[in-house]
């Protein structure tokens, strides 16, 4: 491609003096200056998805950025060090809510204000949401685990909101990516988890029967397998979701 | 030839957006002409592998859409500018170009070269580092043209792609159109008639889902002798053809 | 701007500032390398100058003569890259008549041999444009008579070679 005579390009003014292209020195001069340099995470994500264009899809998702993580580390902090009895500190409670925000908030038709031209890029957008969820989660995850094991707390309680928060997570994602907007998402799962906790209260009368009674597994996990397939079937690349 | 639609119908619910298209192009510049509501979005999507038809037939650069690896390779060289692109807000304008570049696979180590071009050729390079939410509507829609071309795509499309454009960025719109129909096929959704004038080796006018004429700019103009309404030759040869097809 | 500012507002972090620089410097920063140097290779040397440009700025002491700054930045880039390529490489094509003064481009030619910093550019200096017999090179440089007659040798190769010169 040859610019020197495009209006705008500098040099372009200018005759190439003696065959000399000045755009495409300026070309590779501004390649340099403007470029961006991946940091290490974005670098080992791409070498790990096999795609750069992914990788810098999970670096740039909404709540994976430091502020947003920020909050999230406070959350399940406050967690770790409120307890409402022996053993019992809060972490189970906030767990399933954060996630289910932060996944509300990875992505979507509903928070991707330039969603139409991503859906028409190479890299496929399934693939974008799926890695961005799985991300959110594995870190929220973590960091429960990591609040659960500081606070002490009994071992029930240590593990078993994981269910639930795979089942709100799920839920709060099929809600976003219906009602494409992640504030409905998020509102979704955090209602579902809000109700889920009182019924579990007044059905036993323990606060924590929601996480500590086995019985509620299998519900849990017909729920995030439905709406994970829920959430499959609104993006599939036949549909043309807009 | 890089588009080949044979009777592509698309509805939604009971309105047909479009309703029986078949076309073949070539490299060059197409203009896509027609009142607002008469499909061309609807295909211009279709074209962007964005939406799939009801019915009919795509072959787009030889390959069918319809199968996921040549879905990805199709979309490896295209370039779309929808009609509504939504922007992040804290991104530069380097950084909206090159997260697009990537997300169409490009190698890693050609995209800073591709991203500077993308902004020299639609004349942004003053605003390379500015953050998007400084810009302008047309500088937006720049920004825009730019990721859909910093590819160098075999196939582009665009969907109103002079919105907040001041005229003399229309003339070297039009230009980089020229250039760029060299070796690509381009085609133009406008309802701007006078944008396709010059710029546009074909146009084709649509009306309610249905393409109603297809030939050069001076063969619309020539339908409106003495006939159609408007300021301008081609403008009338538009009212004609279209007053036509709706009686 | 006038280009003083211009390169205090690059060392800011102005990427807009090189801009303007590149638009009113590389024609005529062209037209002297293309009196020594092939079109492909000024190209090289001027994409590497600015990058230098870009990097330097801070560097920079307004003395009032920016242009001298860029052109020993300039020349100097167009000595590593003639470097690089060692001497020996194939003669080049005759560069181009670019209207510039002969006088003028036999100046930027020793001006660029000069910057070929080591014994080579030393020699090429004393023996070429200082005008001295060998003996006197040799004493000066501490170094036997054959000594100077080699890199001298080897001096004008590399010339030759970027300079497309008769045998």
């Amino acid at each position: 491609m040859i610019f020197q005579n495009e209006p705008g390009f500098p040099g372009s003014s200018h005759d190439s003096p003696g065959g000399v292209d000045l755009g495409r020195v300026w070309t590779s001069v501004a390649a340099e200056v403007w470029r961006r340099h991946p940091g290490r995470i974005e670098r080992t994500a791409a070498r790990l998805l096999r795609s750069p264009g992914l990788a810098r899809a999970l670096v740039t998702t909404p709540s994976l950025l430091l502020p947003w993580l920020i909050s999230t580390v406070v959350v399940f902090g406050a967690g770790a060090l409120i307890s409402i009895g022996p053993g019992q500190p809060l972490v189970w409670l906030f767990a399933p809510a954060a996630a289910a925000v932060g996944i509300a908030f990875a992505y979507g038709p509903g928070i991707d204000p330039a969603w139409e031209l991503s859906s028409s890029c190479a890299v496929s957008h399934r693939m974008v949401l799926l890695t961005r969820a799985v991300a959110v989660f594995v870190l929220n995850s973590v960091l429960g685990l990591l609040a659960s094991a500081a606070s002490g707390a009994a071992v029930a309680l240590t593990f078993g909101w994981l269910l639930p928060m795979t089942a709100v997570s799920a839920l709060a994602l099929a809600a976003a990516v219906a009602a494409r907007s992640a504030v409905v998402g998020a509102g979704a799962g955090v209602a579902a988890w809000v109700i889920t906790v009182l019924a579990g209260q007044s059905a036993s009368g323990q606060l924590t029967a929601s996480v500590a009674n086995a019985h509620a597994y299998p519900p849990y996990l017909l729920v995030a397998v439905c709406c994970a397939a829920i959430v499959m079937y609104a993006v599939r690349p036949e549909r043309g979701l807009m | 030839m890089n588009v080949v639609l044979t009777g592509i119908h698309r509805s939604f619910g009971k309105n047909n957006a479009v309703d029986g298209v078949s076309l073949e192009l070539g490299p060059g510049v197409f203009g896509l002409l027609g009142p607002n509501g008469a499909g061309k979005t609807s295909l211009l999507r279709m074209l962007a592998t964005v939406l799939p038809p009801s019915s009919g037939d795509i072959l787009l650069l030889e390959r069918d859409p319809r199968g996921p690896a040549a879905r990805r390779e199709i979309r490896r060289r295209l370039g779309y500018l929808p009609q509504s692109l939504g922007y992040y807000p804290s991104f530069t304008v380097v950084e909206f170009i090159e997260y697009f570049a990537l997300l169409k696979e490009m190698p890693s180590a050609a995209v800073p070269n591709a991203v500077a071009a993308a902004v020299e050729r639609v004349d942004l390079g003053a605003k390379a580092k500015a953050k998007l939410r400084t810009l302008s509507g047309g500088m937006l829609r720049r920004v825009g043209i730019a990721q859909a071309i910093v590819n160098d795509p075999d196939l582009l499309l665009l969907d109103e792609p002079t919105a907040g454009l001041d005229p003399e960025q229309r003339v070297q719109f039009r230009a980089l159109l020229r250039s760029l129909g060299e070796t690509a096929t381009v085609i133009v959704s406008t309802h701007l008639v006078e944008d396709v004038g010059t710029a546009c080796s074909e146009v084709a006018l649509m009306s309610a889902g249905k393409i109603v004429f297809r030939g050069t700019p001076d063969e619309l103009t020539a339908r409106g002798a003495g006939r159609g309404v408007g300021d301008a030759p081609l403008e009338r040869g538009y009212s004609a053809v279209l007053s036509a097809a709706r009686s | 701007m006038d280009d003083d500012e211009l390169i205090a507002a690059l060392a800011a972090g102005d990427d807009t500032a090189l801009r303007e620089l590149f638009t009113r410097h590389a024609p005529w920063l062209a037209a002297r390398l293309r009196a020594a140097l092939p079109s492909p290779d000024v190209e090289d040397v001027l994409q590497e100058t600015f990058l230098a440009v870009w990097k330097g700025a801070g560097g920079y002491r307004p003395r009032g003569t920016p242009q001298a700054w860029i052109w020993v930045i300039a020349r100097n880039q167009a000595a590593l890259l003639l470097r690089r390529r060692g001497p020996g490489t194939a003669p080049l094509e005759q560069t181009a008549d670019v209207g510039i003064d002969p006088a003028e481009a036999a100046v930027v030619r020793a001006d660029i041999a000069a910057a070929l910093d080591g014994p080579e550019g030393q020699v090429l200096r004393l023996m070429y444009v200082e005008d001295r017999p060998v003996a006197e090179v040799a004493a000066l440089l501490g170094v036997p008579a054959g000594t100077v007659k080699s890199r001298a040798h080897r001096a004008r190769s590399m010339l030759r070679a970027v300079l497309g010169g008769t045998r």
